[in-house]
């Protein structure tokens, strides 16, 4: 569970806020979707959330613990985190996948590291890629390594920095089925920013939109409107309701 | 196209367990043939049984007191260059990153000039007449003041970068600063040394693994072998940091405790060699891209390589200025560069299909 109240964040003294007194809650083994265009602060939110940026302004509890609270072996055992851009060297998939263990072994992988690692592996049908070289895997593979590094931290909650922003459609369909079985296969509270909305709609329970580090609101699918949206990007945009769920068609900026 | 990936992905196992292999054969057959040669052409068995303590007086100390421990010190400091090389430049994330990155080598020559220029290494005021400086120099107190001097330039480069959370870039930068600053303090100390004065300064950071005994030799062993294990401890870290900055803190690392310990030993490392054998530059960049180049950038493996691999460099370049120059020792610092050069601009542009 994550619960955000009054957060603000700047990244110097005295420099301009990038995240204004945002609130948020985010139920066990829901998805989470932040909603906003570039530079709104859905990167820095994710990044707090993680503990990756120093909390000064707000708090963040996790599991009703305050997030500064945490040690980092201890934080990163409840949070995982998958970055927008993904940069690997050139080793194994199963060390690369083994970097998710290290915060349960201090020096050398023991042999529950082991058995975690190869138990992710088969059951993301990757244990055939085991040995290849990390950076000789295409894109959407790339992205799966990623996902079993995330997914061999063992932690409660996995955050996702905008997974689909690089792959083509087949790409972003198998994130998005990865997202799914995440929350309802593993009961993962997953948080994610998507800029496709469609993709967002489709996969959500929670959504929280923002615009300029302000927070335009925290809805559920009920509440994901095309008036939401065009108050968000300023385009106009309408819901079209088909067999297989609704749709958002954007026509041109708003005037 | 599973089955090419296959292929690849042997022939890069292979070629580890191929590099390990060449790596140690080249250290012994290295390590034997410096044993052999040298200006006083000794016959191979001769200085091989000098080597135990048998055969001839002077050949036993031959061997034993000048030619082993320069050889040690090949081995050891090469070792320990090359790894402070890769350890900068993995930790940093910046490939031109070195041993000297912080400004160390830069600090322990302006320490050596203080010694020589200052106090004539013995503390003494000497003037312009090189047989003073001779009975005066105290080669242990110019290494001192050297050291000195490079672990206080760590500091401060270590303690400002603390306010920036160790940054990369700002480690990289402060490093460069407070090294030409380093400089100039020893270009001005130069301007006003007698002409003596001066050679000797200029000689001393040339680099000569003739400076090394036993003592020193124990010394840079203890710092080297200490730092390398602390090293192949982090390793898991250090390829954790590969993956950036913000994936390594969400993996719980301390990334700017971990950054602080690993320039820390790596300065460490080298202070103590400069200090002691004067600048032998290249080793920490050659060796550690070369060994990335050919078994990849997994610290499992890579740590272990370059420490063979520095030793060979310089194992290598020290029998190399000891042939060439006829009776006369060669600058090993110049000998690694000129050696080390261009194999790796063969690495760099002679590899089939590498084309970014």
């Amino acid at each position: 569970m994550i619960k955000i109240s009054s957060l603000s964040v700047r990244y110097e003294k005295k420099s301009n806020l990038v995240l204004k007194d945002i609130d948020f809650h985010l139920e066990e083994g829901k998805i989470g979707i932040l909603i906003g265009p570039n530079g709104a602060g859905k990167s820095t939110l994710l990044k707090s959330i993680c503990g990756l940026l120093p909390l000064k302004e707000g708090n963040i509890i996790i599991d009703k613990k305050p997030l500064n609270e945490f040690k980092p072996r201890e934080r990163a055992k409840k949070i995982a985190y998958v970055p927008q851009i993904l940069s690997f060297e050139p080793a194994s998939v199963y060390d690369t996948v083994m970097l998710g263990r290290l915060p349960y072994f201090s020096f050398v992988p023991g042999q529950s590291d082991h058995e975690v690692v190869t138990k992710t592996l088969e059951e993301l049908n990757l244990l055939h890629l085991k040995d290849r070289n990390v950076i000789q895997l295409s894109g959407g593979e790339r992205q799966k390594i990623a996902i079993a590094r995330a997914l061999a931290q063992q932690s409660q909650i996995i955050v996702f920095d905008e997974p689909t922003s690089n792959l083509d459609i087949a790409g972003e369909e198998l994130i998005a089925s990865y997202v799914e079985i995440l929350a309802k296969e593993y009961k993962k509270t997953v948080l994610l920013a998507v800029h496709d909305l469609n993709l967002a709609y489709r996969l959500g329970d929670t959504f929280l939109f923002l615009k300029e580090g302000k927070s335009l609101g925290v809805k559920d699918k009920e509440g994901f409107t095309p008036e939401i949206i065009e108050e968000t990007f300023g385009v106009n945009a309408s819901k079209i309701d088909t067999e297989d769920g609704s749709i958002f068609i954007i026509k041109g900026e708003k005037r | 196209m599973e089955d090419f990936s296959r292929a690849k992905r042997k022939n890069l196992t292979r070629k580890t367990a191929i590099t390990f292999v060449v790596l140690s054969v080249l250290i012994v057959v290295l390590f034997f043939l410096g044993l052999m040669v040298g200006s006083s052409n000794m016959a191979f068995s001769e200085s091989f049984m000098a080597l135990f303590g048998q055969g001839k007086a002077s050949a036993v100390r031959i061997v034993q007191q000048i030619r082993l421990p320069r050889l040690l010190a090949a081995l050891i400091a090469g070792a320990g260059l090359s790894v402070s090389g890769l350890i900068m430049q993995s930790t940093l994330k910046n490939p031109m990153a070195s041993p000297s990155t912080l400004g160390v080598s830069n600090a322990a020559v302006f320490g050596a000039n203080v010694a020589i220029i200052g106090f004539a290494g013995g503390f003494l005021s000497l003037g312009n007449n090189l047989s003073n400086y001779s009975v005066g120099a105290n080669p242990f107190a110019t290494s001192t003041i050297a050291f000195i001097f490079a672990m206080a330039s760590t500091l401060i480069v270590l303690g400002l970068c603390k306010i920036r959370s160790f940054s990369s870039e700002i480690v990289v930068l402060a490093g460069i600063a407070l090294g030409t600053v380093w400089t100039a303090l020893t270009t001005l100390l130069q301007f006003f040394a007698t002409d003596v004065g001066l050679s000797a300064a200029i000689i001393w950071t040339f680099g000569d693994l003739g400076r090394a005994t036993y003592e020193t030799d124990w010394i840079m062993l203890g710092v080297v072998a200490i730092s390398c294990i602390v090293f192949i401890v982090l390793q898991w870290r250090y390829n954790a940091l590969a993956s950036g900055e913000d994936v390594a803190k969400s993996l719980g690392i301390r990334v700017g405790l971990l950054r602080f310990v690993s320039l820390l030993l790596s300065s460490l490392i080298t202070a103590v060699v400069v200090s002691y054998l004067g600048i032998i530059g290249f080793v920490g960049i050659i060796c550690p891209h070369a060994m990335k180049r050919i078994i990849g950038n997994n610290h499992k493996v890579l740590i272990p390589a370059s420490i063979m691999a520095g030793s060979v460099l310089l194992l290598f370049s020290d029998l190399i200025s000891r042939l060439i120059g006829n009776g006369t020792v060669l600058p090993i610092g110049a000998i690694t560069s000129l050696l080390g050069g261009p194999f790796f601009l063969y690495l760099i542009f002679a590899r089939k299909g590498d084309k970014q």
